[in-house]
């Protein structure tokens, strides 16, 4: 089965490369967290996978496509099949909440308000969000705010999402609420799931397989068990830092 | 087994209907079924609606939106919606709608009279703020002068530099033009009486009792106080002010003191230049215009300007530059929440400034005429 993301010897950074000549693929309907300690290169990873910055060599291909090779309006029509939640959120500070969900589906769909209105209103339900559409994103809390990204992120029921850090910084009932908001769009929609993260009772609780990113290069990659069980002292250190 | 083509048929059982769905109701197809649907809403003789789903492919959000809300409008009028020949698929996503829960009522609009007295009050409190503004920029300049407190190396300087050297240019050029407008202008209407050599007289008045300072402070508006609210106000909602609150260091002495005390010299600076260089622009004009050499008009103007309008003019442009200071840092500390508090926090502190502005220019004018 054709892979629905492929990175292929690929380097990237801003300056200076972060990661160099890193391969990895996500098979459809699986949870892939990257994992890596600060400053490795996840966040910048999934920028480039995601079509939101150009790798400094190597091809990042999704859904068959090679993405970075494609004119600009073809890759705006590819990535209107994924969705991407942000570590900060970045909801539209003059919308209210329901106009931020909702705003894909008005701006990229012919569907009526009313339709609108209803997927708008189930995804908030979804995301434990129901009865808060009116609000701004300032009257809602951290953990609120990183749900309605999710709901905003996952509107379009795109065929892959990604999500940077999105349990960060939350306690762990809503850290869990998100988690289970995730597996839910894996096991319920369909959906594939691409998750930066290094919180690891969320990883415990989400990833099919993860990646872990060290040293500029790709340390591990496999299952939670795998990695747990990994002699790789960057890998060690990850999972085991606490039990010294 | 390959999905068929979207559509629906609909076949009539009495009163009831089962639409036939073929293919996939997902975001790009779901307008048909929804047609479909609303079409059947108004068929009054009909009691029951059913929704065979057995042909049907790939069921997104939009899908079950659709059908939501068809059941939803059919119950109102006491009639139903059932679903049939679903697949565990399709029983997936429709387990993703939740109940519908009715939204409470919204909370009784305000009247006319709360949203004034609401607005009344809202300006009591920011007056009060603003009045707490300027005693503690008062206290903490004193601190400064005592050298009790310091300010942040440098600030002064490099407020200075921003907010004054960098309009020298801009100030400059306006003024000379206008300095040449003027002259154009009065000169014109000065000539049919034959009395256009008054024409440094009045350029000389009009440049330093009122464009002078005026323009002055209208450019600096636009550019110094629309800055200082929108970084006043981005630090606020960035949690900047909060950090230096919490850290225990006065955010009036730290941001407010420096931009006051750089206006309070940079104002005046450029009122004094723009005055000088509106004058050479009527010269200009003068010379061109009239056959006026620049020492005859130099005479005119200072024949005419007495070091009272000077003090006139120069008074004014202190005045305006703590109006054009409060304004935007008061405006820009009162932000919050989100980036449209900073633009809104910008654009008042422009249109704030400039009503002041205009309105302390008529208290002048009219107080200098009486006496």
């Amino acid at each position: 089965m054709t892979p629905i993301l492929t990175a292929c010897d690929v380097s990237i950074g801003y300056d200076r490369p972060v990661l160099e000549h890193v391969s990895f693929e996500v098979q459809r309907g699986e949870i892939v967290t990257l994992l890596g300690g600060s400053g490795s290169g996840k966040s910048t990873m999934l920028r480039v996978l995601a079509g939101l910055l150009p790798p400094l060599s190597g091809e990042v291909c999704l859904f068959g496509e090679s993405l970075y090779e494609l004119p600009p309006e073809a890759r705006a029509q590819l990535l209107q099949r994924i969705g991407f939640a942000f570590q900060q959120d970045a909801l539209f500070s003059s919308m209210t909440i329901e106009d931020n969900v909702g705003l894909p589906l008005r701006e990229l769909t012919k569907l009526p308000d009313s339709i609108v209105a209803e997927m708008v209103r189930m995804r908030l339900a979804v995301v434990g969000l129901e009865g808060l559409g009116r609000r701004m994103p300032s009257q809602l809390s951290g953990g609120q705010r990183k749900r309605a990204a999710l709901a905003r992120a996952s509107i379009l029921d795109p065929e892959l999402i990604f999500a940077d850090e999105p349990t960060a910084g939350l306690d762990p009932v809503v850290a869990a609420g998100i988690d289970e908001t995730l597996v839910q769009f894996r096991d319920v929609l369909g959906m594939t799931v691409l998750v930066v993260s290094h919180e690891l009772e969320s990883i415990r609780a989400t990833a099919d397989r993860a990646v872990m990113f060290a040293n500029k290069t790709i340390v591990a990659t496999g299952t939670l068990d795998d990695l747990e069980q990994s002699q790789n002292k960057a890998v060690f250190q990850f999972f085991h830092a606490r039990d010294a | 087994m390959r999905t068929p083509a979207p559509g629906t048929s609909i076949e009539r059982k009495g009163r009831q209907a089962i639409v036939h769905v073929r293919g996939d109701v997902v975001v790009g197809t779901a307008r048909k079924l929804h047609s479909t649907l609303r079409a059947l809403q108004r068929r009054r003789e009909l009691k029951q609606v059913v929704v065979d789903l057995e042909q049907a492919g790939r069921i997104d959000s939009a899908g079950v939106a659709v059908v939501q809300l068809a059941k939803r409008n059919l119950a109102r009028s006491g009639r139903q919606l059932e679903l049939a020949g679903l697949d565990d698929k399709h029983r997936a996503a429709f387990d993703l709608a939740p109940e519908y829960v009715k939204p409470k009522r919204e909370s009784r609009p305000e009247t006319f009279l709360e949203r004034v007295g609401g607005l009344v009050i809202g300006l009591g409190v920011s007056m009060r703020e603003l009045g707490s503004l300027v005693l503690e920029t008062l206290r903490q300049s004193l601190n400064v002068i005592t050298r009790r407190a310091k300010l942040p190396a440098g600030s002064i300087g490099s407020h200075i530099i921003s907010m004054g050297a960098d309009a020298v240019f801009i100030v400059g050029l306006l003024s000379f033009l206008l300095g040449m407008t003027t002259a154009f202008q009065g000169i014109v209407q000065l000539q049919k009486f034959g009395a256009g050599v008054f024409a440094g007289d009045m350029v000389g008045m009009s440049m330093v009792r009122e464009f002078g300072p005026m323009m002055t402070a209208i450019v600096l508006t636009g550019r110094t106080g629309a800055a200082i609210a929108a970084e006043l106000g981005t630090m606020r909602v960035g949690s900047e002010i909060d950090a230096l609150t919490a850290m225990g260091v006065s955010p009036v002495r730290f941001l407010v003191v420096p931009r006051m005390a750089a206006l309070t010299f940079i104002e005046p600076a450029l009122t004094l230049m723009s005055m000088f260089i509106g004058i050479a622009g009527g010269m200009l004009v003068a010379a061109l215009v009239l056959d006026m050499g620049p020492a005859t008009f130099w005479a005119r103007v200072v024949g005419r300007v007495g070091l009272w309008d000077f003090v006139h003019g120069i008074g004014k442009s202190f005045v305006f530059a703590w109006i054009i200071g409060l304004a935007g840092t008061h405006l820009g500390l009162r932000a919050s929440g989100d980036a449209s508090s900073v633009g809104t926090a910008t654009t008042r502190a422009v249109v704030v400034s400039i009503f002041f502005i205009i309105v302390v220019d008529a208290v002048f004018a009219t107080i200098v005429t009486l006496s």
